[in-house]
């Protein structure tokens, strides 16, 4: 490396580099890596190590290094169960993509640079933990704009028609509800009535006119959602239901998902579900609020998780239940929902391994009832839940969900 | 057995913290570099490699750390590292023919106490000499088979007395152990269909593989998140994660990648007929992706070739065979596979730098890590010790 030892090591080209340099910690020494024991010994030499070079300017070891931190932390992230993965391993690999992100985006400026460089910092916001006061979620929004400051003609796949859905030539079998128990519906109830009425004695209810005013029901539409986001990476869900030996994950930007499984035809069924985007992207947080009745829980507001439901028409959330209240609330599209009382459970058939014990065995449209014969008598409580909407699912309460439209929905889960 | 010739140590992989590969100076070596141990002329027959340091133990019963951890200390029968823990194996402090467990934080460069001691009872016969009954282990399996050492607390861990085992691995969540009867036994972790019991679930207790009974198994091998056993007829089974090919079946990564069997050949290392892997489907239809194999697959080595033993490290998979030929694959990243490229690869290539060489690898070791190594038998009797 060409060696100036008057210059600063940290110059660059670009008002993008230095905007991100505003960000980082000035010097090496205000960087405080602050990782517990249980990260190896090693492993925080070589973090410092890589810290070292990017603040010596020697942005091409600090890459290598820094790949080698990422491939070490992801083996630990991929060890045991998610929930008992160290939070510190988790920070160590936001370290890691902190420095690659950076030391990309000092090479160059240019779109597909910066869109790698965004895409690190999702992976790190996705799979890392919070390091240097959320910097990553900082940085990724500072990356954006960037990218977005130089649209390119052909960004999204799309931008003429967003809320157009294609002719498809599968029906759309809308139920037919005549003969079910419909889910009751309130209009704006007082949070009293709510808590005595339906949250104790754990009853499924539709509440009106709590969340029709949000600013995501006039504003989200499928040109509003790539605008926004389309160049993020988020994890999405292929085939058609998660029970099935097809299915898998995978990572993709909203932009791809939306090209690949809601525009052009899709041949699988794709869903962006249950992830925390309005963490990953706090403007679309904006768009939404909090359903006062979250806070008739225990928990705190900040332990409640908000998550999005984001795919085409025919997505399917096999019949299962969740251990914690749910409000979900309807923004685009319509979803036919079952909701089946925990006291039904035996005549669901839950399956007996421990990864989806709180899952059915059975297809709740298509019941194969000689192997499931109780199912067919266990009483349920069914809606089409529509825009503005806002069902309340009690904790453990099986439920069922298709989407009959294109379809957003945001979930709040709480204690 | 015949006595064993001298041999020497080879290396390739991750060498990120200057752990005795080549030169040392590369991040990563690409291909086989003979070894280079602290020390000239050590007569080592040990090989213990952890992701930043590896541990070399010589015949004299010296021990040698090289990487992010240092030290020596004499006395040494069996070392096993790993990042958490430095377990060694080492003569009893008195007169009596047992043995001392020792578990060190790597960092103390193996000065001051070890962070716990466990006295090992004496074996019924010494070291694998003539005569004497071939010894249980390495580590982390106790030479007399009654436990093992887990880098994770508890550290000493009995085995059930039922239990004879023959050798045990363990992975980054799952244990294999192979009895003497050669029976394969999994426990642990079972999310990525390691323990090859058909299911995604833990198991608590070694529990033996259905799919391999009545097969008698010679070696058995665990990555990260994968296991592998060889045959005493030289057949090799795998099973568990195949996130970068490390099953030898087409994987989803590889084929973005266009390097997957079921997609374009990127190239092959040996002459002769493209291998295929053993994924299913019927010729011409489209080989499907494996993610995950829960029940152990048998997988062809090129040209019908034999397996004699089978080493893992935390996402690749290397194979020796009965006439001398190494084959890896799986993630190849730092270099790991020894193919001279930093290409990750989801069917068997052909080390070729022992061919090249006329060398055959015989005995080796990979690790929890990246990095790999191989003792090769020379023809020469020579001991070659480089760092």
């Amino acid at each position: 490396m060409a060696e100036d030892i008057n210059r600063d090591p940290l110059a660059g080209a670009g008002a993008l580099w230095e905007a991100l340099l505003a960000l980082l910690p000035r010097t090496k020494e205000e960087l405080k890596l602050d990782l517990s024991e249980k990260v190896e010994r090693s492993v925080v030499m070589l973090l410092q190590e890589a810290t070292e070079l990017f603040y010596g300017g020697r942005r091409n070891e600090c890459l290598q290094t820094s790949e080698a931190v990422l491939d070490y932390s992801w083996e630990k992230l991929n060890t045991g169960p998610w929930q008992d993965v160290d939070k510190d391993w988790r920070r160590v690999y936001a370290f890691g993509c902190l420095l690659k992100a950076a030391c990309l985006c000092e090479a160059s400026e240019d779109a597909t640079t910066v869109a790698a460089a965004l895409k690190v910092c999702d992976m790190g916001l996705l799979m890392g933990a919070a390091i240097l006061g959320d910097i990553l979620i900082k940085v990724a929004a500072i990356l954006q704009t960037h990218l977005l400051s130089r649209k390119r003609p052909a960004q999204g796949p799309t931008q003429e028609q967003p809320s157009t859905k294609k002719a498809r030539n599968e029906h759309v079998s809308i139920p037919d509800m005549k003969s079910e128990r419909t889910v009751p519906r309130l209009h704006c109830p007082s949070l009293q009535y709510f808590r005595k009425h339906f949250l104790v004695p754990e009853r499924p209810v539709i509440l009106e006119g709590v969340a029709d005013h949000w600013p995501c029901m006039k504003k989200w539409s499928l040109e509003y959602i790539q605008e926004v986001a389309g160049c993020r990476t988020v994890p999405v869900e292929v085939g058609s239901r998660y029970t099935d030996e097809e299915w898998s994950q995978t990572l993709m930007t909203v932009n791809e998902f939306i090209s690949k499984y809601i525009v052009d035809e899709p041949r699988d069924v794709g869903y962006l579900a249950q992830h925390q985007l309005f963490d990953q992207i706090p403007e679309l947080k904006q768009d939404i609020s909090i359903p006062d009745y979250c806070c008739l829980g225990d928990g705190e507001e900040d332990e409640i998780t908000i998550n999005a439901w984001f795919g085409p028409q025919g997505t399917v959330s096999p019949l299962h239940q969740d251990p914690q209240q749910n409000l979900l609330v309807q923004v685009i599209g319509r979803k036919y929902i079952r909701l089946y009382s925990p006291q039904e459970s035996e005549a669901l058939y839950p399956h007996d391994t421990h990864l989806l014990h709180n899952t059915s065995q059975v297809d709740v449209e298509h019941p194969d009832l000689e192997k499931f014969p109780q199912f067919a008598e266990a009483p349920f409580l069914s809606c089409i839940l529509s825009p503005g909407e806002v069902l309340f699912i009690p904790v453990k309460y099986w439920h069922y969900v298709r989407a009959l439209d294109l379809s957003f929905s945001v979930s709040f889960w709480w204690s | 057995m015949a006595e064993e010739l001298p041999g020497a140590w080879f290396g390739f992989g991750f060498c990120g913290f200057g752990q005795a590969l080549g030169s040392g100076r590369a991040r990563r070596v690409l291909s086989p570099e003979p070894l280079r141990a602290p020390g000239a002329g050590l007569d080592v027959y040990r090989v213990s490699a952890s992701w930043s340091y590896t541990a070399f133990v010589s015949r004299g019963g010296r021990l040698e750390l090289a990487g992010a951890a240092g030290g020596a200390a004499g006395g040494c029968r069996d070392a096993w590292a790993s990042e958490a823990l430095l377990v060694l194996l080492r003569a009893g402090p008195g007169p009596e023919p047992g043995a001392e467990l020792q578990a060190w934080a790597p960092g103390s460069a193996l000065r001051g106490e070890p962070l716990w001691v466990h006295t090992v009872e004496a074996e019924a016969e010494g070291d694998d000499g003539p005569g004497g009954k071939p010894q249980a282990g390495p580590l982390p399996l106790l030479p007399c088979a009654r436990a093992y050492v887990s880098p994770r607390p508890p550290f000493y861990r009995p085995l059930a007395p039922g239990l004879r085992a023959r050798r045990l691995e363990l992975g980054a969540e799952h244990a294999l152990l192979l009895d003497e009867a050669g029976q394969v036994f999994s426990w642990g972790g079972g999310r990525h269909g390691q323990l090859g019991h058909g299911t995604l679930e833990a198991e608590l207790e070694p529990r033996p593989l259905e799919a391999l009974q009545g097969l008698p198994m010679a070696e058995v091998a665990a990555g990260g998140w994968h296991s592998v056993s060889v045959s005493e007829t030289g057949d090799v089974y795998i099973w568990g994660w195949n996130e970068s090919g490390q099953l030898a079946l087409p994987t989803r990564s590889l084929a973005e990648d266009g390097k997957t069997v079921a997609g374009e050949a990127a190239g092959l290392h040996e002459g002769g007929p493209d291998v295929k892997s053993t994924a299913g489907g019927e010729d011409g239809a489209p080989t499907p992706f494996i993610a995950v194999q829960p029940f152990p697959a048998l997988l062809d080595l090129p040209r019908g070739s034999e397996a004699v033993k089978a080493s893992c490290g935390s996402r690749h998979t290397a194979v020796v065979t009965r006439t001398g030929e190494l084959y890896t694959w799986g993630w190849g990243k730092y270099g790991q596979l020894g193919h001279k490229d930093t290409s990750s690869w989801d069917r068997p290539c052909r080390v070729e730098y022992f061919v090249e060489r006329q060398l055959q690898p015989f005995l080796f070791s990979a690790d929890q890590t990246n990095q790999k190594v191989i003792w090769e038998k020379n023809q020469t009797p020579q001991y070659i010790f480089l760092k």
